[in-house]
């Protein structure tokens, strides 16, 4: 099964244009290009926070196109992870329960499953220790795994960052990717990753440009 | 987190907390307006029950009286301009009093019933004389409706033929005391010399120097009513519908009947100014509350709101985030008011204590009435709750994507 995004030309500014993306499942794949390109856009698109103007876009096979607010706001609850550049976590919470928040949003309750679940997550992404911490008690490394930890609380099909290692010093921005490389491995998660970074993007499975809202090239590295 | 609590209060709690010094000043604000609507109702609640024990001590709820009598031109027919001069009211007696008051005492709305002969006289001893009023009552029936004994301050309140008690004003103006004798005269050429068997307090001075209560026969002796009575005192259940119940009697027995509602008209309607005046600030006081919790919600959805496009990314619904503002301003509401009542019952507390006259008395008792609390409490929520809307509203509609670029 594939996961074929057919993205037309989007929002007022036309900011895309004519954007045919197809991304394979488990793939884990690279988005570059220079600053206004539309990188975000795209991403939020991909991501159902944001609708086509024109296109369509299609997760697992299913058209997005005639579905309502609510419909949407499931389907991204279930079926897609986000890592954003800043960390956004909620600051008034622990990191345990800002992993836990994405369930508890679709559960409505906290239960010891989900206790369980985030628990399980923060050690895969190894921060344990800290489980108890508020948000804001954290560096910024700490921050952005705990995001990645709870982009992954409802098992996605699809994970996707915009630019998660650009606040970061060079080993917590590897040690981030690792993660999430780990991660499409291990699972299967299908990855799009919006970067600057050259050095990581070589590490991915395949490179997408876009320039000026044009999709213009794609590599294996 | 609690298992039991739903992700909506989860979220509320710990976004008021986060933004504490938010939260603690506009509960501050919420229970200052509280406690003065508190103690404010509590002071108008109080003035109004002391206001109507004080008229009521003296006064019987209704008193009714025979018909008023009227000039009427001998001329029926014929129109001309006349000017009829309204006669003198004498002292008269109520036609078939006994049947009025049987069938006005069977009246589910009345409670008790109770003959009185008055009329003006004046009552000497050796040189100081006063013009008084004196009432014949029935002990029995009378102490019924007002309870002379209970404001006795000296002496008795026993009323045989010869005895008369008289208000606490009158005794000093005359100089006398218990034991003495007064000697009353009437208009008509009618005296009589009573034995004072007790002094009264009736509330007021003006009542205690002109009231004075003999029984039944001797005033009807003395004001030439023998077998009659001039007005029956009638007590109802519910002071406030003395007035309905007054015209209704006035309907079916043909006398007139006068409540104390008509009888304080002036007073009545200087506790209904009070009452609009007062209600007036409180709802403006509430209005301010409302607003107070619309602003602090307001600003909290503008500084949350990449929290929010976080939370709707991760799949949060508008409903939610629409109940997670909803919810803090609930809290707000219901947090100001608990601290609220603690202030207005502090407040009234200390009223009690201090606010009293040299002697003791207090200037206007105030009572604790739980349902005020209560009241307050549920207001404010419910306040709090319609405050978040507007903000709440908002929250909901952010789009996502602005929301998490900020």
């Amino acid at each position: 099964m594939r996961k074929a995004y057919n993205a037309g030309m989007p929002n007022e500014a036309e900011v895309l244009h004519g954007v045919d993306l197809a991304l394979p499942r488990g793939e884990f794949c690279a988005l570059m290009g220079p600053s206004g390109s539309g990188k975000s856009t795209l991403l939020n698109l991909v991501g159902l926070l944001d609708r086509p103007s024109g296109g369509r876009i299609l997760i697992e096979d299913r058209d997005t196109t005639g579905l309502d607010d609510a419909a949407i706001t499931r389907l991204r609850g279930h079926s897609i992870g986000f890592v954003f550049q800043y960390h956004h976590l909620l600051p008034a919470f622990t990191a345990v329960e800002n992993v836990m928040m994405p369930m508890l949003v679709d559960r409505g309750r906290p239960d010891d499953e989900m206790r369980r679940r985030a628990a399980g997550l923060l050690e895969s992404v190894r921060l344990t220790p800290w489980r108890d911490n508020l948000a804001l008690n954290m560096s910024g490394g700490q921050q952005q795994r705990v995001a990645v930890a709870r982009a992954l609380a409802m098992s996605p099909a699809l994970l996707l960052a915009d630019e998660p290692t650009g606040n970061l010093d060079t080993q917590s921005a590897q040690g981030v990717f690792d993660l999430m490389r780990e991660i499409n491995r291990a699972r299967g998660t299908t990855v799009l990753i919006v970067t600057h970074n050259h050095e990581l993007a070589r590490q991915c499975d395949r490179i997408v440009e876009l320039v000026d809202g044009r999709l213009v090239g794609e590599r294996r590295p | 987190m609690r298992d039991w609590l739903p992700f909506e209060w989860v979220a509320a709690s710990r976004f008021l907390l986060e933004g504490r010094l938010q939260s603690l000043s506009i509960i501050a604000g919420v229970s200052i307006g509280v406690g003065v609507i508190i103690f404010m109702s509590a002071a108008l609640t109080g003035m109004q029950a002391n206001f109507i024990r004080r008229v009521l001590s003296a006064q019987s709820h209704i008193q009714l009286l025979p018909p008023q009598e009227v000039a009427r031109p001998l001329r029926g027919d014929v129109a001309e301009a006349a000017i009829v001069q309204k006669p003198y009211q004498r002292v008269r007696s109520i036609d078939q009093w006994q049947k009025i008051m049987k069938e006005v005492a069977a009246m589910p709305a009345v409670t008790a019933v109770s003959p009185m002969a008055s009329g003006p006289v004046l009552a000497q001893r050796g040189e100081a004389a006063r013009a008084v009023t004196v009432l014949g009552v029935d002990p029995e029936q009378y102490f019924r409706i007002i309870p002379l004994p209970d404001k006795i301050v000296a002496g008795s309140a026993r009323l045989t033929s010869s005895d008369i008690v008289i208000g606490v004003d009158l005794a000093n103006d005359l100089g006398v005391t218990v034991g003495d004798k007064l000697n009353i005269a009437a208009s008509s050429g009618a005296t009589a010399t009573l034995t004072i068997t007790g002094i009264v307090d009736l509330g007021s001075k003006g009542v205690n120097q002109r009231y004075t209560y003999v029984a039944l026969h001797t005033a009807q002796a003395l004001l030439g009513l023998v077998g009659g009575v001039s007005s029956i005192d009638v007590t109802v259940a519910d002071v406030y519908q003395a007035e309905d119940i007054a015209q209704a009697i006035a309907a079916a027995e043909g006398v007139e009947a006068d409540s104390w509602i008509v009888t304080n008209a002036q007073f009545f309607s200087a506790i209904s100014a009070q009452i609009i005046a007062n209600t007036t600030i409180r709802f403006f006081v509430g209005l301010a509350i409302a607003f107070g919790i619309a602003a602090v919600l307001i600003v909290s959805v503008v500084q949350k709101s990449k929290e929010i496009g976080i939370l709707r990314a991760m799949g949060a619904s508008r409903g939610q985030i629409l109940r997670v503002f909803l919810l803090q301003g609930a809290v707000l509401g219901l947090a100001g008011s608990v601290a609220g009542s603690a202030l207005g019952a502090l407040a009234i507390l200390l009223w009690r204590i201090y606010a009293r006259f040299p002697d003791g008395t207090p200037y206007l008792p105030m009572d604790f009435d739980w349902r005020l609390f209560a009241g307050a409490a549920v207001l404010a929520t419910l306040t709090g709750l319609a405050a978040a809307v507007a903000p709440a509203i908002r929250g909901a509609r952010l789009d996502p994507v602005v929301a998490i670029r900020g």
